[in-house]
């Protein structure tokens, strides 16, 4: 392909599609720029840095709102957009409006907790913050592993810096260090493992990637190939675990979570895990066989020359067209690269049977990697958490054991990929699901723990003594809160655990299922270990009195946090059909 | 003005302002002024603009449906009627019947509609709708009018318990009085509620709805009549009031029962839609069909019912025959009809309906709960027991009157009859102001119950309407003696005219209303009229039904006793010389909060029932208009009982008939005034030697014909042994059953807990122990070095790809 036409096909398709997908996060770009600006141009703006920047979320989730409306009915057409680096589907869009819709509650969130007095803290918190879901919307519509890799970059260096926002206090300076160093190591290792699989596959465009596996895994040399895809695969999966605080690449987050303040914790726990979750639910379900369509391929007969023709008239296309960016395999370019294959008797490369039966292998290998890593990283963030004496660090563990429950919807989609695609959109719904409740319980945890520190109280636990009887009504929202993270029945937590379990059943993964089960058990012990001694245990005489209000600004962002969990356990349908209908892009 | 629009929406509002004042007195409380006295204020505001609401109500529904003059009586055809058992001989009639059909005013078309529908049931529907014709306004202008004058007496009459009340009738445990704070809240937030359920009971469209306010003001009256609750003869009272009450409940739920399964509906009217036509035949008009001229038929719906037996033999037969299953003919129906199927069933239905009329408006044998319900404040007695609840029983009878057959109705005037001289025997002894006032009430509402059940519709309602009046003056009175003199007992009285003569004058007026005093053939009190017509049916009704004549003369009497017993009362009270120095000392006038109603209530005692001078507009011609379509005929024959027959009400109008029963009503009140005058102010008599000449009789009487005593005996003593016996029962047997079984599952869970924690715990423990050691050692993993950190991820790829690799090549062998 030669270099005009695909500067010819970038333009092409730039402006319709491309940039109209792209406009939330061109949003976002504009309010980082307005934040930095803001600084320097009018210091003395009395308008707080943190409006702008909760503007600048807000524009981003206006312009996303009527994508989101048309994932709700089913109609986002949904596509590869920027010659196929990205691709905005419904399913990209939801989680999408998710991060824009928390990045705006996150940024109220550390306005009203008080975290920082100094204006400028705050222009770098937003400015961090804001470029951190710039980079979490960018993986979770990546399509193309340089995208990928791109993504988890720019989604994990801000937050590196926002672990040590507090710059004065040593703990938080070592936990940066720390979560700096673990990732340069685990993006150079994911690095290593993109560029073995693009060799090995000869592309990083996912789809493409996708077809060429299947390809390798047909042909009887499949066998001499094994060890170098099995090697990258488990390089990449080495990058994602790290976002995902999986077993056994977990270790940086109890020490971060410790270090750092609680909101950037209910930053990292919620927001960074839901992209890595939704990055891994991309990429597991493309190589298993799922995903979109893949509209075009260059190697497919007589697409370069529609290419080709579309490019020189594009008025006369219909605008769906993609130009791979793809290293040739063959000296010869791109025609002989298409003789070449039209030599070879294999089926049509859009037969998605084919496709799906001939990556049964990946399959496989995916499920059980998951499954592993499911398993392991559930029962060690369960085992952890039960001698914790730091809040934060008890929920450091429970994160790493929700990330455990979170993979085992991924597990389940890769097994249903093949045969039950109607299971696997539930399980990619379910793992939605849990990920918009989780929000509301994770970061309403970290919320009480950042108003219990406003308030005077340290970290330990045990100044959570006595709570339910200093100020009842934050207790009883942390209470419903840590109940919601175990799945007890009348709050949202439990309708979540139902749903992932229930895919779990659909796939019959029933070892999986057992274990999670074994897991919310387990988990009830710490949880409610910090419940007894909020509501049966006396405080201390010389404790500090530790009063937060409900009526106060503190108290009621907790209630806003609390309500949810009943409201989502009555209304689960609506919401469960919305993920269904968000899954329907991917499967 | 489409007043047709207007007046139910007028009478929604005047229904629904109690009910506000009562929810915001519930939710202000002791709150409103200073310890509640706002409460007052909002409960008087509300019921007073009822009232206004009420009276334009009545003035739009006279605009629409104006009075006619009154008929010429003279021209009386021989027209007969009975339950029509043949449709043709129906259909041959209309010509000639209409001659002789409503003789009074052109009855006019009653509003019915829908306000809200609760929810439908196939073609029947439980809705809160209304139905609307002059007695319905008329009930509601009265008892707003009564309920105003009685919430703005009870303000002076409750003032006590805006403060603490010590209750002298209270003692403690300990000996001392019991002090407990003022209700006056309370007491008014009561009252609305009450209004507001009596009003929903009047404007109910159908029996539920009606069945609903019924058990709603059946709850107000048991909520007042135990305001003091502490008394345990109050609440004595309430529980008494409210269980009796049940029992005539339960008569009327089969009658509801009965209408709904056999007709499918309980409105009283047909509901039409915008169009005017007709969408849901009521139960007026499927007994009372237009086309049968208004006569009461069987409606097919309880024909149906009760040949269900044939009805699908017949349908057998059908299927039997081959023949495609087709409608029932219509003649079998009419065979049906014509030898009386379904007539039973209207006789059941009519007569539960009556069995809660007689509970609520204490007929004979359910009349005991009434006097000790004058345990309640006396503002509540005159509320509850004049010209609201009790008069919903008598209402309740007027509005169904069209659905009740001839062996219903003798049975309502017999109860009647009975029940009028019953309490009238009992109120001659009785020394109790309130307690004689409580039983002329019983009385004069079996006087009521005898006009509606011998045909007399008008007279009936029209004596609930002046009786309302003038008993709720009585009874205000009464309250304005007993507040004076601090105790119910006429032996402590006397006198008391000096000190109290608004009050004096008042009752005196009062006094004369109730006795019909007047002119006989010229004019009277309302009492007069209302008794003159009644007399006057009875006399019609004697005719017609010689063997029933003993019903005339006993209430004749029942007018003597009357009279007789309520001027005891006024000259006991009143006149003479006081009995009890102590009580005189402190009598004093009650203040003009409490005397202007009285002299209000006062005036319309007087002249309630007067026309509108020079014309002919007035309460009598109001209510003659709302009589039902097709009641007023000249016989009305039962198919049980053929030999009795109900005679129309107009025949009563004759001249001859109402000069009789007005000489005779007269020579009866005089001679009541008379005995009592000379017994209790001339004292020419003395009323101990008399009650010795006959000790039987006045042990008989003051003891109330030993009603209690039996009821206890036969009601209450059977049920309280078998209550023991039961309880018994349960301690000895089945607790002892449960006990053991219980101490069965004791030892079985002793010895479940020996091996939970010999064995299960310990190896639980053993686990447990072992978790939380490898939780422990988890979280030794933690070095806290970067270094080791950064090695883990080496460590653990490694340890990876040796997992995967082992496992894909086992695992890819089967693939």
């Amino acid at each position: 392909m030669s270099i005009y036409e695909l500067m010819a096909g970038t333009l092409y398709d730039l402006w319709p599609q491309s940039l109209r997908a792209f406009a939330p996060e061109l949003a976002l770009c504009g309010a980082i720029v307005c934040v930095l600006l803001v600084r320097v141009v009018l210091p003395r703006l009395p308008v707080a840095v943190w409006y702008v920047a909760m503007a600048g979320a807000a524009a981003a989730l206006w312009l996303i709102l009527p994508d989101l409306t048309r994932t709700a009915l089913g109609e986002l057409s949904g596509g590869e957009i920027f010659t196929g680096m990205l691709i905005a589907d419904g399913y990209a869009t939801v989680l999408r409006a998710f991060f824009l819709a928390f990045a705006l509650v996150f940024i109220a969130f550390v306005q009203a907790s008080k975290l920082l007095d100094d204006d400028a803290d705050a222009t770098e918190l937003s400015v961090l913050a804001l470029s951190a879901v710039l980079g979490m919307c960018v993986m979770v519509s990546a399509n193309h592993l340089l995208m990928v890799f791109l993504g988890i970059e720019m989604a994990s260096v801000p937050c590196y810096v926002l672990a040590g926002i507090l710059r004065r206090r040593r703990p938080g300076s070592e936990a940066a260090l720390k979560y700096a160093v673990y990732g340069a190591a685990a993006s150079g290792v994911m690095l290593y493992g993109i560029s073995l699989f693009g060799g090995a596959t000869g592309s990083l465009h996912l789809p493409t990637m996708a077809h060429r596996l299947a390809e390798l895994l047909a042909s009887p040399a499949a066998a001499g190939e094994a060890t170098l895809l099995i090697v990258a695969g488990l390089m990449l999966a080495v990058g994602l675990a790290f976002k995902l605080s999986a077993f056994p690449f977990h270790y940086w987050a109890p020490d971060v979570f410790e270090g750092a303040p609680a909101e950037i914790g209910a930053f990292l726990s919620v927001a960074s895990k839901a992209a890595a979750l939704g990055l891994t639910m991309r990429l597991a379900v493309c190589l298993a066989g799922g995903g979109a369509e893949p509209s075009s391929l260059p190697m497919a007969a007589g697409v370069g020359e529609q290419i080709a023709s579309r490019a020189a008239s594009p008025a006369g296309s219909d605008g769906r067209e993609r130009v791979m960016i793809d290293r040739e395999r063959t000296a010869g370019g791109e025609n002989a690269a298409l003789e070449a294959h039209a030599g070879t008797d294999r089926p049509a490369l859009h037969d998605r049977a084919w496709l799906q039966a001939s990556l049964a292998p990946a399959r496989k290998f995916l499920y059980s990697l998951l499954a592993l890593l499911a398993a392991a990283t559930c029962t060690l963030g369960n085992l952890a958490a039960y001698g914790q004496a730091n809040i934060k660090r008890l929920l450091a563990y429970s994160t790493i054991a929700h990330a455990g429950y979170l993979l085992m919807p991924v597990c389940a989609a890769v097994v249903a990929v093949g045969n039950d695609p109607s299971a696997a959109r539930s399980a990619v719904a379910a793992m939605l699901y849990y990920l918009m409740i989780y929000f509301f319980m994770n970061f309403g945890a970290f919320a009480v723990v950042a108003a219990v520190r406003q308030a005077g109280g340290d970290e330990r636990i045990e100044s959570l003594a006595g709570l339910g009887r200093r100020s009842p009504g934050v207790a009883v929202c942390f209470a419903a809160m840590l109940f919601s993270l175990v799945g007890i029945p009348p709050l949202a937590g439990f309708a979540a655990k139902f749903v992932i379990f229930g895919s779990l059943v659909r796939t019959d993964l029933y070892l999986l299922l057992a274990i999670g089960g074994l897991n919310t058990v387990v988990s009830l012990f710490y949880y409610l270990r910090v419940v007894r001694l909020m509501f049966l245990r006396e405080a201390d005489a010389g404790a500090k009195p530790l009063v937060v209000p409900v009526f106060s600004t503190a108290g009621a962002y907790i209630a806003a946090f609390a309500a949810p969990l009943l409201l989502f356990f009555v209304w689960w349908d609506g919401l469960l059909a919305w993920a269904e209908a968000a899954a329907m892009a991917l499967v | 003005m489409d007043w047709a629009s207007k007046i139910p929406t007028l009478l929604a509002c005047a229904w629904l302002l109690p009910l506000a004042s009562f929810v915001i007195i519930l939710v202000g409380g002791r709150k409103l002024g200073r310890a509640g006295r706002g409460a007052a204020w909002i409960a008087c505001g509300a019921i007073v603009g009822s009232f206004c609401l009420s009276t334009i109500a009545l003035a739009g529904w006279l605009w629409i449906n104006p009075l006619a003059p009154p008929a010429d009586h003279a021209h009386h055809g021989p027209a007969h009627a009975s339950v029509s058992s043949a449709p043709e001989h129906s259909r041959e009639r209309p010509a000639e019947s209409s001659l002789h059909k409503s003789p009074g005013s052109p009855t006019a078309q009653p509003l019915c509609g829908i306000w809200y529908t609760l929810g439908e049931f196939g073609s029947s529907r439980v809705a809160i709708s209304y139905y609307i014709d002059g007695l319905t306004v008329a009930m509601f202008v009265m008892v707003s009018l009564i309920a105003s004058c009685i919430h703005v007496y009870s303000i002076g009459y409750m003032h006590e318990e805006l403060d603490e009340v010590t209750d002298e009738a209270v003692r403690l445990a300990d000996g001392r009085r019991l002090r407990r704070p003022g209700r006056f809240h309370r007491f008014f937030q009561h009252l609305s509620l009450f209004s507001f359920s009596m009003l929903g009971l009047i404007v109910a469209g159908n029996l539920a709805m009606v069945f609903c306010f019924w058990e709603l003001v059946g709850i107000c009256s048991y909520l007042l009549i135990g305001f003091y609750i502490e008394r345990s003869a109050a609440s004595n009272a309430a529980n008494k009031a409210f269980i009796v009450n049940r029992v005539g409940d339960f008569g009327m739920i089969v009658g509801l029962m009965v209408f709904w399964a056999g007709l499918g509906t309980l409105s009283f009217g047909d509901i039409r839609n915008g169009a005017g036509e007709v969408v849901e035949q009521g139960v007026f008009s499927l007994v009372r069909p237009e086309k049968a001229d208004h006569d009461l038929v069987i409606p097919e719906g309880l024909v149906r019912w009760s040949a269900r037996g044939e009805i699908s033999q017949f349908a057998r037969a059908q299927a039997a025959a081959g023949v495609p299953a087709a409608a029932l003919p219509a003649e079998r129906i009419e065979q049906w009809r014509s030898s009386g199927w379904g007539y039973g069933l209207l006789v059941l239905g009519g007569l539960g309906l009556f069995c809660g009329c007689i509970g609520k408006s204490a007929q004979f044998p359910l009349h005991v709960w009434l006097p000790d319900a004058m345990e309640g404040p006396t503002p509540v007695s005159a509320l509850v027991h004049s010209a609201t609840m009790v008069a919903a029983g008598v209402y309740l009878t007027a509005r169904c009157f069209p659905i009740f057959v001839p062996e219903v109705l003798l049975t309502i005037a017999v109860v009647g009859c009975i029940t009028l001289l019953l309490a009238a025997t009992i109120a001659l002894t009785a020394t109790d102001i309130k307690r004689v006032l409580a039983y002329s009430t019983v009385s004069q509402l079996g006087y009521m119950m005898l006009a509606l059940g011998s045909g007399g519709w008008v007279a009936g309602v029209l004596h609930l309407f002046t009786h309302a009046f003038f008993k709720s003056l009585l009874f205000l009175c009464s309250g304005s003696v007993i507040h004076a003199c601090r105790t119910n007992e006429l032996t402590q009285m006397g006198g008391l005219a000096r000190k109290m003569p608004w009050t004096a004058v008042t009752m005196l007026v009062g006094c004369l209303a109730i006795i019909g005093a007047g002119i006989p053939l010229v004019g009277g009190l309302s009492g007069y009229y209302s008794k003159d017509a009644i007399l006057a049916q009875q006399y019609v009704f004697a005719a017609a039904n010689p063997h029933l004549g003993w019903m005339f003369y006993a209430a004749a009497i029942g007018a003597a006793m009357t009279a007789f017993y309520m001027f005891r009362l006024w000259f006991l009270a009143f006149v003479g010389k006081p009995r009890d120095a102590h009580v005189f000392d402190h009598v004093h006038e009650s203040p003009p909060v409490m005397t202007g109603p009285l002299v209000l209530l006062a005036v319309l005692a007087v002249a309630v029932a007067w026309h509108v001078p020079l014309t002919h507009w007035g309460l009598e011609p109001l209510l003659s208009q709302a009589r039902p379509l097709g009641i007023d005929q000249p016989e009305f024959r039962g198919l049980m009982l053929a030999s009795t027959t109900i005679p129309g009400e107009h025949l009563s109008h004759d001249a001859s008939v109402h000069t009789s029963a007005a000489l005779l009503a007269f020579a009866m009140g005089a001679a009541g005034v008379l005995l009592a005058a000379v017994m209790y102010a001339a004292r020419k008599l003395d009323p101990a030697d008399v009650a010795g000449q006959f000790p039987r009789a006045y042990r008989f009487l003051l003891n109330k014909w030993w009603f209690d005593e039996l009821y206890h005996f036969l009601w209450v003593r059977p049920t309280m042994a078998l209550s023991r016996w039961t309880a018994q029962l349960d301690q000895r047997v089945i607790d002892y059953v449960w006990d053991s079984a219980a101490r069965g599952v004791t030892m079985i869970a002793r010895l479940d807990d020996w091996v939970d924690r010999r064995m299960v715990d310990r190896a639980l423990d053993r686990i447990a122990d072992a978790v939380y050691r490898l939780a422990i050692r988890a979280r030794g993993l933690q070095s806290g070095y970067v270094r080791h950190y950064v090695l883990a991820i080496a460590v653990g790829l490694v340890a990876l790809v040796v997992v995967m690799s082992l496992y894909w090549s086992n695992a890819s062998a089967g693939w």
